[in-house]
């Protein structure tokens, strides 16, 4: 079976400062994958160079995804191929609704496959089903996209947007961030409920915490750019306990 | 340019008033001249290069159909028929010709050849739809009052192609409500809106001005007694070589007055916004909140935004507040609507109509809203030749 995503010695940076320096990983359909890391490990790096982020110049290696080398496409076709980005800060666009931003981008990616986009009346009822499960109410939907959402709200706004889209791999950049334990919970609940054998994720995450919620296949441990060590989920039980100091210093010294 | 004097002489005869007193403010307004930019008040907008620019914009009917609006239609400089509704007393024009302290308001009162002289009682269903079209130069002196407790929505449609000097009298009673929208799309026009607001009256002004080689739009409010509140917001869309100046004096006169005022100026190529708002709060007038600001995002580096708030305060329990910013096109957000399938153009359509949205958000009435979105709608698709999707 052919890898969902095959990123092999990747090396990118921004500004010519490197910051991905060989990174590799291969998810497999339907696998769960966590990405800990100390701050400045690249974690973040990652996620913007996989989704076309402008700025960030990759200098060598392959990301495959699907077979299809990422590299040279931009942001929306990264999109229309099944790719999703979980914004750690998710952006506020005043004067443009949570609807009509939903019904443009769902649109556009059912275009973007040479699919019919979807008429009002059926966009409207998949737009409330899919908030209702993630208990946000309709109000929501009518307000300015993320403007004067909580940090709770916004992030499940990122998954609202995600089970909208449906996307084959999903990319979720400390998506626990600001998130109290409730707010956490449902948003973890939102993920799980997304999880199906054809679909990917890459969790990001600094704690351990958000993995007792949505229990990962493999767990990576990122430092200076790369990945240094992988496992199953006791990794991430492990590094909660002694931290991420033994990484940051082999990398230091390597 | 305009030459006043032979043109004065041409369209005397037919002139309305005082036409010996109409010779004075012309006069008057010769020896003063158009303003230049050494008038501190016209240091951003200098007329008669501006005039001397083609308006190359087009013009799009606004669709306000779905209103049933009352209609006062002034083609090239002539009312063609006077509303009629309950609650609207349509007075003949008349001008006393009235010299004034400035050199446009004195052109003004010197060649004003028509206006809509209007007095509202009670609550206005209909919008009252004010059309300015033609090919010919015009000026124009409208008078609208609206009685104590009066309702209205008056909308100043601007859709000449050639000069327009407008001045707009507009008197509020007591505790009257007026929604004041304008639409500029083309042309050079110099207005004058002289609005003034008795106890517990308010206003609620929103601007769209979309194109024209000079859009001068210059509001005097003055807050007469206590209660009053004013709600200034203007949009400008601007590309090519468009020109838009708001300014604006803003007297609070009396105690317990209010107001809010916003400008939001998307500027493409050597498009120019101007912004200056002066605010004014005299001695005895306590508790006055008045709140200014300004926001511009640039989408090209050869456009320029100049903003010039001010206050000058003489009361000592006030709240005051202006704030400016100006900045690009939001990189992070072109991203974040990207990698939701956006194509770029899209992605550029969808900020700009939102930031646009925000002034637009200020009307209540939403047919009278969505009116202006299918006009910026349109605009915005031309400029970055995407079709909307939203």
């Amino acid at each position: 079976m052919s890898a969902l995503l095959n990123i092999d010695n990747l090396q990118a940076g921004i500004d010519g400062t490197p910051i991905l320096n060989g990174l590799s990983l291969s998810i497999q359909p339907g696998e769960v994958h966590a990405i800990m890391g100390p701050n400045g490990s690249g974690k973040s790096t990652l996620s913007y160079v996989l989704s076309g982020k402008d700025g960030y110049e990759v200098s060598g290696g392959d990301m495959m995804f699907e077979g299809q080398s990422l590299a040279d496409m931009a942001p929306e076709e990264r999109a229309i191929a099944g790719l999703f980005l979980a914004f750690q800060y998710p952006l506020e666009i005043p004067g443009v609704t949570n609807m009509t931003f939903l019904k443009t981008s769902l649109n556009a990616i059912l275009r973007g496959r040479g699919e019919d986009e979807m008429d009002a009346a059926s966009f409207l009822r998949l737009a409330r089903e899919k908030s209702r499960a993630l208990g946000m109410n309709d109000e929501m939907l009518k307000r300015q996209l993320n403007v004067g959402f909580s940090g709770g709200e916004k992030k499940r706004n990122e998954i609202l947007q995600m089970a909208m889209l449906e996307p084959k791999l999903a990319i979720l950049d400390e998506t626990d961030s600001g998130l109290d334990i409730d707010a956490l919970k449902t948003v973890a609940e939102g993920l799980n409920a997304l999880r199906a054998p054809d679909r990917g994720m890459l969790v990001i995450t600094h704690y351990q915490r958000l993995l007792d919620f949505i229990k990962p296949d493999v767990v990576h441990v990122m430092a200076a750019g790369r990945i240094v060590k992988s496992g199953g989920p006791e990794l991430a039980l492990e590094l909660e306990k002694s931290g991420y100091a033994e990484y940051v210093g082999e990398t230091v010294n390597a | 340019m305009l030459d006043a004097q032979s043109y004065f002489d041409r369209i005397s005869g037919d002139l309305s008033g005082d036409v010996k007193a109409r010779a004075v403010a012309l006069a008057a307004a010769e020896a003063a001249g158009l303003p230049t930019r050494r008038q501190e008040a016209w240091h951003y907008t200098d007329v008669a290069r501006l005039l001397s620019k083609a308006t190359h914009d087009t013009l799009h009917n606004i669709d306000f159909a779905p209103l049933n609006p009352l209609m006062a239609v002034f083609d090239n400089g002539r009312l063609l028929a006077a509303p009629q509704a309950s609650g609207v007393a349509v007075s003949p024009f008349h001008h006393d010709g009235a010299t004034a302290d400035n050199a446009v308001l004195n052109y003004n009162a010197a060649l004003a050849q028509d206006g809509l002289t209007a007095e509202i009682s009670g609550d206005l269903a209909q919008p009252l739809i004010v059309t300015t079209q033609g090919d010919a130069p015009v000026h124009l002196h409208h008078k609208i009052t609206l009685a104590p407790q009066a309702k209205a929505v008056l909308v100043d449609n601007h859709m000449s192609r050639d000069y327009t000097n407008a001045r707009f009298d507009i008197a509020l009673g007591a505790g009257a409500e007026l929604t004041l929208i304008r639409v500029q799309q083309a042309g050079h026009q110099i207005g004058t809106s002289e609005i003034m607001l008795a106890e517990g009256a308010q206003i609620k002004t929103v601007a769209l001005v979309t194109g024209g080689a000079l859009a001068r739009h210059e509001a005097n409010v003055a807050f007469t007694a206590r209660g009053a509140h004013a709600e200034l917001h203007s949009a400008v869309l601007g590309r090519g070589e468009n020109h838009a100046d708001f300014t604006y004096l803003i007297d609070h006169q009396a105690a317990d007055t209010s107001s809010n005022t916003s400008a939001y100026n998307v500027l493409d190529a050597a498009a120019r916004g101007v912004f200056q708002g002066k605010i004014i709060v005299r001695k005895d007038a306590q508790h006055v909140d008045a709140q200014m600001q300004t926001r511009a995002m640039m989408l090209s580096e050869g456009a320029e935004m100049d903003a010039k708030p001010e206050l000058e305060i003489y009361a000592d329990d006030v709240a005051c507040a202006h704030g400016s910013a100006i900045g690009e096109l939001d990189k992070d957000a072109l991203f974040f609507l990207r990698s939701r399938g956006l194509g770029e153009a899209s992605a550029r359509y969808l900020l700009v109509a939102g930031f646009i949205e925000q002034v637009l958000a200020h009307i209540d009435n939403d047919a009278m809203a969505d009116a202006l979105r299918a006009l910026v709608a349109q605009k915005i698709a031309a400029q970055f030749s995407v079709q909307g999707d939203a």
